[in-house]
């Protein structure tokens, strides 16, 4: 019964190779297709990198030039002038993330964990915030920001992005503490930990991958946040996208130094998103269905 | 059933169940209330402070400050016809844009849950276009890739005949259009990826069994799995787009005259060029109005999102 | 004529690693319930798989009514399966997931709806039923329209991975013999995965018993009972299981707790043949007679005369109404089961004596776990 005839062992060979030739024949197909796909949509992005190693004279030729001696001359001009707006980008972002995290995980707790009465209610006046374009009121803010010396401060920056975070940060942080199994909460009820011991031993350690792709999602939103910067601050608190525009003068060649800019102004927030790419992904999606 | 009912009745001596404690209920609301108080002085007062100067005339390039006007701003913009433009333009572009991007994004999806040699590579790769700041995108679009003189995409294009297009004069509208959806492709991606692998293995094996081929199994049983995901990225890339500023000011700059001109754009103008407070007030309130207006409709069409699981 | 033939089938995942399925060989006639039976990792479901088609084969091949079907399609291998989750389409309500097969073949509509019908009926699937999604049932509701999914379709074979382990025990039992009682009406070939024994013994025509991928053993679930080929049949099939212990030869035999127990002459040749020192003796928990009860098997003399007798104190014992099991430690240490009257079965602590007919012990190799021959 288990001996294997000499007819059989070859066959067996043959099927199984045929078996993975047809493996491997589909998914060659899928690759060719997928690294086409992918490389069109990156296209723009490595576009924009190449252009920044170019001397200007050599950006704006016809054809594109792909070969060219690279120089870092842009980054240079880039590195010396993005200071400050380096500064006040880093400073609302991180800011501003920290307050929406300070903020939404305790208002998570509150619509998830051990709700408040009209939890759907409450859930829905944060999400209707985000319906409503910010657009809109940019005229009275302009002039409440102005009336409160907030004008061109850092702070109207982190308050406003705190604002804009915020109702993501809260449904999605939500969500996740919605993961944590039940009985885990009851058996440390029935220990006797009162609400912080509960928040902190049994939720938190449970939900800290799910507030840093939050966390994630907020610094990507503010960091590359342009409208309200354009419109609230001049100098002392322009912010990297203001910089970017700054790079595109009325005369002149700029297109190497434009990419030069655009990249280092992009570089930190696309490092960060693939690096923690998974996180991000549970966070986009999770946020969501539930 | 009734014997059981007569079984558990509550006894007639008047207790009800009570529920949660009146304490109880203040210390589930205390966590709530930060985030809450924040959320309405941030948003709200902004709010009223529009509608306050909405009835004023104000221009800060004039001396003399704001004075009551009444309706007069609303029936400027009524009247308007670059403001029913700038709506027109602001609908039509985040519908095709939102739409494009989830056909795009399901197809993606579709592959990207395949396996396939450097999978996670191309799929790192999808998702840049959504973590490069708006500003940059725009603005190396404008340049680099669509400019008629030495741009990449030109240069792309011309072994099939096109030569030397000046998109953002030509072609304003779809370039700004292609950009959004560029840049939110990604996000239906991975929104319709989680749902995709979220499907049960076996069910899809069911459907072997019974004679679905790819087609048919994507079409009966896939499709319909998808749909609280489709619906969700189609309502979150709404508000986020409907709202896109960046492309518009960086692009085309609203232009060739008012074709791209979106509301955002179009407030924006009005603020900064036309230094009117009032009007931009009245404009937004109104954008407002039918913000609420289409929401609802559209929340009672996509209600399942909103479904939310009984709260603990 | 829908029978179903394994030729020497494998299955390996990885090149080098142990097959998944060893050149397995099982002929099933048309109209029988064959039960695949082991523990997990024994191969059951991936042969299972293999002719649904869902897992390819990599050596060997598989027959359907005597069509190689080793490389076609599950779609057109005419057969139907019933899953262990049940795999019903959730967005489908019971009614359009039981017809969906057919709507792939694209039978007309009020043909599919008929059929679905009348498989409802047969599985006393309420009308009401059909208009709801399976979110909406219990579990054995769902299970009953996993099974109508795949009557519906009038397949010439049945594939039922472990359908019932999803139940709660009492509706198991239940579903069991309606299982067992539809398959005697509607004549369909069945192969039926399982890693419970009773459920192989209750309801199979014959019971293959698999082990790390291969055949152990195929026969009626009597024949397995009574004459396991191998020590793994024995100690796999039958409840309580059968009590297996190494014993040392001797003269004539091997002894058990002080006793010899007689063994065949056959036996005692094989034995010797193979050079062997000791065996594993087998005895079921229903041939250790208590003495005190003085019930004998036919086949001993006046008073119990030709039985050996082996000692042992109580340990513990687990009463089961009609009959009680006794944990016994034998004299010498090793523990078995016993079966004992229901009634007044003696407590723990008690010392007591059990009487074995040598003819109804099982010898089997040390090492390879073979039978010898008796």
């Amino acid at each position: 019964m288990t001996a294997v005839t000499a007819a059989e062992a070859p066959a067996r060979t043959s099927r199984r190779a045929r078996n993975r030739a047809r493996e491997l024949a589909g998914k060659t197909g899928w690759t060719v297709l997928g690294w086409v796909v992918g490389i069109a949509f990156f296209l723009p992005v490595l576009w924009m990198v190449i252009t920044a190693f170019k001397p200007e004279s050599a950006a704006e030729t016809w054809p594109p030039k792909f070969t060219f001696s690279p120089t870092l001359a842009q980054f240079r001009v880039v590195f010396d002038g993005m200071g400050p707006y380096l500064e006040h980008s880093t400073i609302a972002t991180i800011g501003s993330t920290i307050l929406v995290l300070v903020l939404a995980v305790p208002a998570a707790y509150a619509l998830a964990i051990r709700p408040v009465k009209h939890w759907r209610d409450g859930l829905f006046f944060f999400i209707s915030t985000k319906m409503l374009p910010i657009v809109a009121a940019i005229g009275p803010l302009y002039v409440i920001a102005l009336k409160a010396h907030l004008l061109d401060t850092i702070w109207v920056l982190i308050i406003l992005y705190a604002a804009m975070n915020l109702p993501l940060a809260i449904w999605m942080i939500r969500s996740f503490m919605l993961e944590v199994p039940t009985e885990m909460l009851e058996a440390a009820r029935l220990d006797g930990a009162g609400r912080i011991r509960e928040i902190i031993e049994v939720i938190m350690p449970v939900v800290i991958p799910g507030v840093v792709s939050t966390a994630l999602i907020c610094v990507i939103f503010a960091w590359n946040e342009l409208f309200l910067a354009i419109n609230l601050t001049v100098t002392n608190a322009a912010t990297m996208p203001m910089f970017l525009i700054s790079s595109v003068p009325q005369e002149g060649l700029y297109i190497a130094h434009l990419s030069a800019a655009a990249t280092v102004a992009s570089v930190p927030v696309i490092i960060v998103g693939w690096i923690a790419q998974r996180s991000l992904v549970r966070g986009l999606s999770m946020g969501a269905i539930k | 059933m009734t014997i059981i009912d007569d079984l558990v009745k509550p006894p007639a001596t008047g207790i009800r169940p009570r529920g949660v404690s009146r304490r109880e209920g203040w210390q589930r609301r205390l966590p709530l209330l930060p985030a809450l108080i924040y959320t309405i002085v941030v948003t709200q007062i902004p709010f009223v402070v529009t509608l306050w100067y909405s009835f004023q005339n104000y221009f800060w390039n004039q001396p003399g400050g704001a004075h009551w006007t009444g309706v007069a701003n609303y029936k400027e913009v009524f009247t308007d016809p670059s403001f029913r433009n700038a709506i027109v333009k602001s609908v039509t572009m985040t519908a095709i844009a939102v739409i494009v991007a989830m056909l795009l994004g399901v197809a993606l999806a579709v592959m990207l849950d395949k396996k396939f040699f450097g999978r996670g590579l191309v799929r790192t790769l999808l998702i840049t276009p959504f973590l490069v700041m708006p500003a940059a995108a725009a603005l190396v679009w404008a340049g680099p890739m669509l400019d008629p003189n030495f741009g990449l995409v030109n240069y792309l294009l011309e072994p099939f005949g096109v030569h030397h297009v000046a998109w953002l004069s030509t072609h304003a509208y779809g370039s700004v259009v292609l950009v959004m959806i560029w840049q939110w492709t990604p996000f239906m991606t991975l929104i319709v990826l989680a749902g995709l692998q979220g499907q049960a293995s076996d069910v899809l094996e069911a459907a072997k069994v019974d004679g679905a081929g790819a087609w048919a199994t994507f079409r009966e049983l896939t499709l319909p799995h998808l749909r609280p995901y489709i619906e969700l990225g189609i309502l979150l890339g709404s508000i986020y787009l409907v709202n896109a500023f960046d492309q518009v000011r960086l692009m085309t700059n609203g232009g060739p005259g008012t074709e791209t001109t979106t509301l955002p754009f179009f407030l924006y103008q009005k603020v900064n060029y036309a230094f009117d407070v009032g009007g931009a007030a009245a404009a937004g309130v109104v954008t407002v109005v039918l913000t609420i207006i289409v929401a609802s409709f559209a929340l009672r069409m996509f209600a399942r999102v909103f479904q939310f699981e009984e709260a603990r | 004529m829908a029978g179903v033939n394994y030729m020497a089938a494998s299955r390996v995942y990885a090149k080098g690693a142990p097959p998944a399925v060893d050149a397995l060989d099982l002929d099933i006639k048309d109209g029988e319930f064959m039960v695949l039976v082991g523990p997990s990792g024994s191969g059951k479901t991936t042969a299972l798989r293999m002719l649904a088609g869902l897992e390819p084969l990599d050596g060997g091949r598989i027959e359907i009514a005597g069509r190689d079907v080793s490389d076609v399609q599950p779609k057109d291998r005419d057969i139907a399966m019933v899953f262990q989750n049940y795999a019903l389409y959730p967005s489908k309500t019971v009614a359009e997931n039981m017809g969906f097969a057919l709507k792939m073949q694209h039978v007309p509509k009020d043909e599919r709806d008929r059929r679905v019908r009348e498989a409802a009926r047969i599985l006393n699937l309420d009308e009401s039923m059909l208009s709801r999604k399976p979110k909406q049932l219990s579990g054995g509701q769902r299970q009953r329209v996993a099974m109508g999914r795949a009557i519906v379709r009038e397949p010439k074979v049945f594939l039922m991975d472990e359908p019932l382990s999803n139940l709660d025990a009492k509706l198991r039992v239940q579903t069991r013999s309606q299982i067992a009682e539809l398959q005697r009406r509607l004549g369909i070939t069945t192969v039926y995965v399982t890693h419970d024994q009773v459920e192989a013994m209750t309801m199979g025509h014959r019971v293959a018993v698999l082990s790390d991928g291969k055949l152990q053993q195929c026969a009626s679930p009597r024949e397995l009972y009574d004459n396991p080929v191998n020590q793994f049949v024995a100690g796999f099939i039958g409840s309580p299981a059968m009590n297996l212990q190494t014993a040392p030869l001797t003269d004539g035999g091997a002894t058990l707790a002080g006793t010899v127990i007689p063994l065949a002459a056959p036996v005692r040749a094989a034995a010797a043949r193979d050079q062997l020192s000791e065996i594993v003796l087998g005895i079921r928990p229903e041939h250790l007679h208590l003495a005190a009860e003085g019930r004998y098997p036919d086949t001993a003399g006046q008073d119990g005369a030709g039985l050996a007798d082996l000692t042992g104190e109580v340990l513990l014992v687990e009463e089961l109404g009609a009959d009680a099991l006794l944990h016994v430690r034998l004299a010498g240490g090793d523990p078995v089961v016993a079966r004992a009257e229901g009634r007044k079965p003696p407590g723990p602590g008690t010392r007591v004596t059990f009487r074995v007919d040598p003819a109804d012990v099982f010898a089997f190799h040390p090492v390879t776990g073979a039978r010898l021959a008796g």
